[in-house]
């Protein structure tokens, strides 16, 4: 794994988008990221089941962390979604 | 690492029982301390954690380095548990065999990373420059995963085989990652654990989990934290206590859906007691 493929994978958890592009275009995807010959066949035979559950349970746990932030850093976490 | 002169069993610090926690004392053994955000950074929190390591023995357990990575350590957090480990002088600290960030994308969570030749070097390389900065190597946790990590050429067991023969960290073993990742990929749980070099293994992770259902119906099994220990992780630290020749520190991890607290008591209970029956297995062998 080279870390344009860890950042490929992290990508995928975390972006929804991203993954739905994926999933979509798997081996049009793992091509545009600049992956290897390897990668991209290791991307095109992913674990489907495991990379939808992968995905729901890094966003429970990123919304849990939310959750339990200080609430100054709640508030300034608001304040930038509303800048953005 | 120093060498335990006998089992040690105790649980996860938690602040919403922490009043139960010291009051219970003569029951738990030791304390596992997860040092992020203000643990990891306020002097003032590691003021109360050396107070706390008076009272009982505390490791600290990391969750945010990001070890099993081809990009390296970041400085600055080292830089934080070092200055961590020289005020509380813990008993040892751990982290995860896991990537927690690449690309600019924070997970907020652990991902297993590919089995390969590759990760080996590069996480055995990330946890020299983790010992470096804090004079101490880290214990080094397996993970669960309920994705097959993608680019694997190497089982999980190979994995960690391997990356103990090219390190010098021991190893933390989380006997219901162990068994999440069995179930979830159809391998002998047992197997695996008899497969792995006793001599590494230096502490024992319990939890609980639950299975959750993608919308193919395919199920998996999550290791949540939020559930009692199930049987068969009772039955794997039995084989511990068989076949690790040393003393073994034993960590109930609970971080929230919170029992009672006897019923936490009660399962540090069960797993001294399965403990023991390892270890009479051993000795009559």
């Amino acid at each position: 794994m080279s870390p344009a493929f860890e950042s490929f994978l992290a990508r995928l958890y975390v972006e929804r988008p991203a993954r739905e592009r994926f999933l979509a275009d798997p081996h049009g995807e793992a091509a545009a990221a600049g992956l290897t010959a390897d990668e991209i066949a290791a991307a095109v035979e992913i674990d489907r089941v495991g990379l939808e559950l992968a995905a729901a349970s890094f966003a429970h746990k990123r919304r849990r962390q939310g959750r339990f932030a200080h609430p100054v850093v709640r508030l300034w976490r608001e304040v930038a979604k509303r800048v953005r | 690492m120093r060498q335990l002169k006998t089992d040690r069993v105790g649980l996860t610090w938690q602040p919403q029982l922490a009043a139960a926690i010291l009051a219970a004392g003569d029951r738990i053994d030791l304390v596992e301390v997860i040092p992020e955000g203000t643990f990891l950074e306020s002097p003032r929190a590691h003021r109360a954690l050396r107070r706390l390591g008076r009272e009982m023995p505390v490791a600290i357990h990391g969750v945010s380095l990001g070890l099993a990575s081809t990009i390296a350590v970041d400085q600055r957090r080292l830089a934080q548990f070092a200055r961590l480990i020289d005020d509380v002088q813990p008993d040892c600290w751990s982290e995860h065999l896991a990537f927690v960030r690449a690309g600019g994308i924070e997970l907020g969570h652990l991902a297993a990373p590919s089995r390969t030749a590759t990760t080996i070097d590069a996480a055995a390389l990330n946890i020299e420059r983790a010992a470096r900065a804090t004079g101490a190597y880290p214990l080094v946790e397996n993970v669960a995963t309920i994705i097959d990590p993608p680019g694997s050429d190497l089982d999980e067991q190979t994995w960690l085989k391997r990356l103990l023969a090219t390190s010098q960290a021991d190893l933390l073993l989380d006997l219901h990652n162990l068994y999440a990742n069995a179930r979830n990929f159809g391998f002998s749980a047992a197997d695996a654990l008899r497969s792995l070099p006793p001599e590494r293994i230096r502490i024992i992770h319990l939890a609980g989990g639950a299975p959750i259902r993608a919308s193919t119906g395919d199920e998996r099994w999550l290791d949540d934290h939020l559930h009692d220990v199930p049987d068969p992780i009772y039955a794997l630290l039995e084989i511990v206590g068989e076949t690790v020749p040393h003393a073994v520190d034993v960590v109930l991890e609970r971080d929230g859906a919170f029992p009672p607290f006897g019923q936490l008591l009660d399962q540090l209970d069960r797993a001294r007691a399965a403990l023991a029956r390892g270890r009479t297995r051993r000795v009559a062998a």
